[in-house]
């Protein structure tokens, strides 16, 4: 017998082991894209929820230069608030996603919440003789406070904030990196904190750690990524301006030593005014580089975009020795994005075609509607392929295979199609061919349910 | 009479082959150009040459596989490494050329570098 199963399981039986429920919760974080003020959010909800740990408040501080900051406070800000939320969490159907949901809601509303609470508050780190709450990331160790009035190492300020005597702090430290730290109450239930709520509490630091450094990392990638693109770009740049002054300055050389030739004078100055318009068309793409469209995509129809590309003149004259196969459907759908754009996208996908296809090739333009969401265009060619090597950095800016391309055209193609909320693939073999597919959204049409 | 030197060009610029050749034709050299490594190879075969001035980036093989070619055949035919790029001065493999000349509007370096390497000053 062979059974299977979806890779996620789903919310687990609400009278499930709390560690069981805590472990399905967290996994859930994991099926979402990265979001660290989600993820954190997950992780204090878990730490909340009478079917997670059941905490009825958890606050978390973020450590940022130097100091403590306050940052969530997730719970009920009042006992008649925490019996209200209780009675509509255990409403039967109320799952998880839910809860987080209403979290999240939580956390936007102005004014009133917990965390508008604790916003400005600040403890120092790195100092001696510390007190809690920042004394306990600083030794990294968990700490339970019970009758805090009463212990002189607890922070008084601290005390009138948070409002109870019981409280538990759990650093949050990764690679000995220290991220922040997470306090947990029963202000309401005024519950006993068990054995068994610090373990399940520790995993959940453990975890909100993790996802702080994750977080911090992947911001110094991009940041990394950002930095040698723009070195890459500087570099592009030089070569791409070099050409053509190295040409005009050359022949002004020329013209300037006036050799009594009239024609090679008339001739030098049409090569001068040549590249001039290619530099102007460098600074032109250089400026669309960095401003796309901003408006929001709308419905329109592809039909006239895709033949207007196929009777462009360009297009024409560039096309002859070559065979161009068009398959279009007779009625198309409205599809979303940018006319103009998209029309430039496929235009240039078109010339790419042409240019890698030698004489007697074929250059193929197809669309089909026949999925129930998508548009999907294909520009496709029996010319020279690309190596995979090239494949990886296609859409990448300022690369290029082509002395004279600027290496735009590409990166532009995929940004149309990005910005229509579309999808681009290629598939390409050395030797044999090169197919782009565009995936464009269908309008989305309320009359058809 | 001095017998004329000759000059392998290799660049794929229109513009750029055309001045460099009439340039360098007053100077008194013979210029062949090619676009890319392959047409330089393929000169290579058919012809003798006394000093190469190459791009580094072009289409197909670039400036520094077109060397290494050049290397394993030809050890004795001076390179001029002509790039827009001054970066390409740290690649390990451009040192193998006899000299690296970044482009620039005014000609007087490359034309400088081309009789000291011909021994015509």
């Amino acid at each position: 017998m062979i059974e299977t199963y979806g890779l996620y399981l789903g919310d687990v039986e609400r009278d499930a082991p709390k560690e069981l429920v805590l472990l399905s919760i967290i996994a859930q974080s994991y099926f979402q894209p990265f979001s660290l003020q989600d993820n954190l959010l997950v992780i204090l909800t878990a730490l909340t929820s009478g079917s997670g740990v059941g905490f009825n408040r958890a606050m978390l501080l973020r450590a940022e230069g130097g100091r403590l900051k306050g940052e969530i406070w997730l719970g009920p800000a009042t006992p008649e608030e925490a019996s209200s939320i209780w009675e509509i969490l255990s409403t039967p159907g109320i799952g998880y996603l839910e809860i987080v949901e209403h979290n999240r809601s939580l956390l936007s509303r102005h004014g009133g919440t917990l965390t508008d609470t604790i916003k400005g508050l600040s403890f120092p780190l790195g100092e001696n003789g510390l007190h809690i709450p920042a004394r306990a990331v600083e030794r990294r160790e968990i700490v339970m406070v019970k009758d805090g009035r009463n212990e002189p190492e607890v922070d008084r300020r601290f005390l009138d904030v948070i409002g109870v005597e019981d409280f538990l702090c759990i650093p949050l430290v990764m690679r000995d990196e220290i991220q922040g730290e997470i306090i947990l109450d029963n202000a309401f239930t005024r519950n006993p904190i068990t054995e068994r709520d610090i373990k399940l509490a520790a995993i959940c630091g453990l975890i909100a750690g993790n996802y702080i450094y994750t977080a911090t990392l992947h911001k110094r990638m991009l940041e990394m990524e950002k930095f040698a693109a723009m070195g890459e770009m500087a570099m592009y740049i030089t070569h791409q301006l070099r050409n053509p002054l190295v040409t005009i300055g050359g022949f002004t050389d020329q013209l300037l030593r006036f050799e009594g030739d009239r024609r090679k004078s008339h001739r030098n100055l049409e090569i001068i005014r040549a590249e001039t318009t290619r530099l102007e068309d460098i600074v032109y793409k250089l400026r669309r580089l960095l401003k796309l469209e901003q408006k929001p995509p709308a419905p329109f129809d592809p039909g006239p975009v895709l033949r207007a590309a196929l009777e462009d003149p360009g297009f024409q004259a560039k096309s002859r020795g070559r065979q161009v196969k068009v398959r279009l459907p007779k009625t198309m759908p409205r599809i979303m994005g940018y006319p103009t754009q998209v029309g430039e996208a496929i235009r240039n996908l078109l010339d790419n075609a042409l240019d890698a296809t030698p004489e007697g090739g074929t250059v193929y333009l197809l669309a089909s509607g026949s999925d129930p969401r998508l548009f999907i265009v294909k520009v496709k060619d029996t010319g020279r392929g690309i190596s995979d090597k090239d494949r990886e950095r296609l859409f990448t800016p300022f690369f290029t295979t082509k002395e004279r391309g600027m290496g735009l055209g590409l990166h532009f193609v995929k940004r149309i199609v990005e910005s229509c909320g579309g999808e681009i693939e290629v598939r390409s073999r050395e030797g044999k061919g090169t197919e782009f597919r565009l995936c464009f959204k269908k309008e989305e049409r309320g009359t058809d349910e | 009479m001095k017998t004329q030197k000759k000059i392998l060009l290799v660049e794929d610029e229109e513009h750029l082959c055309l001045l460099y050749q009439e340039e360098l034709a007053k100077e008194g050299f013979k210029v062949t150009v090619a676009n890319d490594a392959d047409q330089a190879l393929e000169a290579l075969r058919k012809d003798r040459f006394d000093l190469i001035i190459t791009d580094i980036r072009m289409p197909g093989k670039d400036g520094i596989e077109l060397i290494t070619h050049i290397m394993g055949q030809r050890k004795d035919i001076p390179i001029i490494i002509n790039s827009a790029y001054q970066s390409y001065k740290d690649d390990f493999m451009t040192w193998a050329a006899d000299a690296y000349v970044v482009k620039s509007s005014s000609l007087d370096e490359l034309k400088s570098r081309v009789k000291e390497l011909l021994g015509s000053q």
